[in-house]
């Protein structure tokens, strides 16, 4: 049922600022339906005068009912749990549903971080994110807030992380925001602290492992590549790696394109330029035809670093 | 280790030789939806999309099954018929594909400037998107937008907030994502009245309070930092010639800050992830969208070649972005398996003109296989362009595939001797791009699919671009 304000004593001191549209028709102009028109002239109202009180919770809640896209409204309403000290508690069991509702929208999370930030908490947060990915495994938010998450509150350390994100990568190995995530907990999130040659072993087996289990899927080869480089080791350690899935002397058994174009990097540093070609020449005519533009444009810094040793 | 297998059943060889021997009605392209009538016997035509698309395939498959390798080829499926086939009927161009539908997507245009009924309250704060995003389509089209003046400057004028900014309306606190898509649509209409219309000194307060101590910029006052707010402020002061130091009251003073682009290029260079594309803040996951926001910024500060070396890994950058290329669709994806969409034709395919410029180089990327994912699979049958086959048409998607196709056809260089006039000056590399004739050599567009140029950085017209720069050059102080 729809409600109304000016019918309500409670807001009976409020005198609403209607939406002026002037005397021309703007474009994309929405025809509102009258509830929505009324409660955006209250808020409009309040938010001139600059009023933070439990009524203004109720009818921020009530606009986000009708759009939850509504950037204004939610800042408003942040702002206003943080004036009046609402309970945070109640305003984080209020969201969990809507947020379910609205997967895709910005606000939502911003306001979620706002609170949980002030609560100075993450308890009860790892549970409802797993609940949220149970419905879009690669949702933007939800990671991008995970992540701040575990920056907030410290939690690189936790087992408990590292072992979820190995499910999330084990339930779908192809989830390239699970695998960023483990980078994020591992090497990212560190700021710019070495890891230790025990962790690089470590992760270097596991996408190993990855790849072994689907060698076309380019999530672990990205990965792999990531932790070389940053480990500053030479790309060439993993060179018989990626023999096993191209070996270029019997092209009618290559069982990636992704090994080959991690050879033609290794060869390229080893400065077998010949090798080098053969393997950006297979992916262009054979192996991934639709990059032909990319691996000859690759082909040609060959010749370019040939030039200028 | 799984066992690859040889690829599924369903691929276009097989198809292909289905048809080669005999001439079998194709049941496929029939029963793919409904709506559609049987096509009939394989034509010239589509046997040769489907060579082309043999021709492009990824010869190797993984036998493991996951959600996203069974998304990814559902989605396949859903395409090819269209990549194949014409099952909307369009009429065909010399190259065998679909025209562009131009007039049929001009009325969709037209129709989302106008009214919305009220199950559109939730677009209420995305209403200076619709006027972009219409408002380029319509230009890209070739179409005259001059009609829209009075009232883009009237709509935006409602929403400017009185401490600068843009909202999505009346009353609306200012939001970047709004400043941006009002301001380039300001800029797209022109005339002196519309750029009066824009409060500039309080446009530079307002983009003062955005600035962060780390370099970035908040996209609203207490709302999100990522990468979308660095891109869309960097616009805005460029091409309204807003200065570059910050106001005496930005927060970010405090700081011992004193330019909007201290610690700009650091901050966005820490976005790049390990695997070499763009992230919205540092160490998420790289995205399409946040890769052309942050070449997009880096290329506003200074020439491309000059800033992407100096702040990005661009072997890792090129590599990533390359392998956004969706086999054998042709349209783009925006992040690591995951699934093409139309609207990365421009967030991923806008990058390139970039890139080679930053690299020196042409044609890295196959804007061939782009051009016939958006005639072929992007095109709605009764006008506006589409994420893929089976979405509704939106202002967004139409807005974004033109772009890409424009990206795909037209040569776009960097000069810096193009635009003497609108050198000098602060944020001034974006005014040395120049459109330099068109992609010839593999073009499967007919002269009438050819859609207007778009501007690299702005996406927008040129002439608008350069009206705006020159407008706010001559005038002296805000």
């Amino acid at each position: 049922m729809p409600k109304y304000y000016h019918d309500d004593p409670a807001w009976s001191d409020i005198d609403p600022l209607p939406q002026d549209d002037g005397t021309l028709h703007p474009l994309a102009a929405i025809a509102y339906t009258e509830e929505y028109s009324e409660a955006m002239g209250y808020l409009r109202a309040v938010m001139a005068k600059n009023e933070f009180s439990e009524r203004v919770l109720g009818l921020t809640e009530h606009i986000i009912s009708m759009n939850p896209a509504h950037y204004t409204v939610w800042l408003y309403r942040a702002k206003t749990l943080s004036q009046i000290n609402a309970s945070l508690r109640d305003e984080i069991a209020w969201l969990n549903p809507t947020a379910l509702k609205h997967l895709k929208n910005y606000q939502i999370w911003h306001h979620r971080q706002t609170i949980i930030d002030a609560l100075d908490s993450p308890d009860g947060e790892a549970d409802f994110i797993a609940t949220m990915l149970e419905q879009d495994a690669k949702n933007y938010h939800v990671w991008s807030y995970r992540q701040w998450l575990v920056k907030r509150f410290g939690l690189f350390d936790d087992e408990e992380e590292l072992r979820w994100t190995e499910s999330m990568i084990e339930s779908d190995v192809r989830n390239n925001s699970a695998w960023n995530h483990r980078w994020f907990l591992v090497v990212g999130g560190r700021d710019g602290q070495a890891i230790g040659e025990d962790v690089v072993a470590r992760e270097i087996d596991y996408a190993k492992r990855a790849v072994r289990k689907a060698p076309q899927n380019q999530c672990p080869w990205n990965y792999l590549k990531g932790i070389v480089r940053h480990a500053q080791l030479p790309i060439s350690t993993l060179k018989d790696f990626a023999l096993e899935f191209a070996d270029m002397r019997r092209p009618d058994d290559i069982y990636s394109s992704h090994a080959l174009d991690l050879l033609a990097d290794i060869y390229a540093e080893q400065e077998s330029k010949e090798e080098a070609e053969r393997a950006l020449h297979l992916l262009a005519t054979r192996f991934d035809p639709i990059r032909a533009h990319y691996w000859n444009y690759r082909k040609s810094l060959l010749e370019q670093a040939g030039t200028a040793a | 280790m799984a066992a690859p297998r040889p690829s599924s059943s369903r691929t276009p060889s097989s198809r292909l030789e289905g048809i080669l021997a005999d001439t079998d009605r194709i049941q496929e392209l029939s029963d793919s939806d409904g709506e559609y009538e049987d096509m009939g016997t394989a034509t010239q035509e589509e046997m040769a999309n489907i060579a082309y698309l043999e021709s492009v395939r990824i010869p190797i498959e993984d036998g493991l099954t996951t959600e996203s390798s069974a998304v990814t080829e559902e989605t396949l499926q859903a395409v090819l018929p269209f990549l194949e086939s014409n099952p909307n009927d369009f009429p065909l161009n010399i190259f065998g594909l679909p025209q562009l539908q131009r007039e049929k997507h001009i009325n969709f245009l037209k129709h989302a400037l106008g009214d919305y009924p009220r199950q559109f309250a939730m677009m209420d704060a995305s209403r200076p998107w619709l006027l972009y995003w219409s408002l380029q389509g319509l230009t890209a089209l070739g179409y005259d937008i001059s009609e829209y003046r009075e009232r883009v400057a009237h709509t935006f004028t409602l929403a400017q907030h009185p401490e600068g900014g843009y909202g999505g309306g009346y009353g609306q606190l200012p939001h970047l994502a709004a400043t941006y898509a009002a301001v380039l649509s300001i800029v797209m209409v022109g005339g002196s009245e519309a750029y009066e219309s824009i409060n500039r000194k309080a446009m530079w307060r307002y983009l003062g309070q955005m600035k962060q101590p780390d370099g970035g910029f908040t996209m609203a006052p207490g709302g999100e930092e990522d990468i979308r707010g660095a891109f869309c402020a960097l616009v805005v002061l460029s091409l309204l010639n807003i200065p570059i130091k910050l106001p005496p009251d930005a927060p970010a003073r405090t700081h011992g800050l004193t330019s909007f682009l201290d610690n700009l290029g650091e901050w966005v260079s820490e976005c790049q992830t390990y695997e070499g594309g763009i992230s919205a803040t540092p160490l998420n996951e790289a995205h399409g969208a946040y890769a052309f926001c942050g070449v997009g910024c880096l290329s506003i500060m200074g020439p491309p070649k000059e800033m992407l070396n100096k702040y990005l890994n661009m072997s890792t950058l090129i590599h990533w972005l390359s392998s956004r290329q969706c086999a054998p669709e042709g349209g783009y994806n925006g992040r690591t398996n995951k699934l093409v969409d139309g609207c990365y034709s421009h967030w991923v395919g806008g990058c390139w003109s970039i890139v080679e410029a930053a690299t020196a180089s042409t044609n890295i990327c196959n804007r061939s296989a782009l051009a016939r994912y958006i005639l072929s699979a992007a095109q709605a049958k009764k006008g506006g362009l589409i994420d893929k086959p089976g979405k509704k048409p939106d202002a967004y998607h139409s807005c974004y595939n033109l772009a890409g196709l424009s990206h795909a056809q037209h040569r776009y260089t960097y000069e810096a001797k193009v635009q003497e006039d609108l050198g000098g000056g602060d944020l001034d590399a974006p005014y040395y791009w120049k459109a330099q004739g068109d992609y010839d050599d593999e073009k499967v567009w007919g002269d009438t699919d050819i859609v207007n140029e778009v501007h690299p950085i702005f996406v927008i017209p040129f002439k608008a671009v350069h009206d705006c720069r020159r407008y706010f050059m001559e005038k002296e102080g805000f």
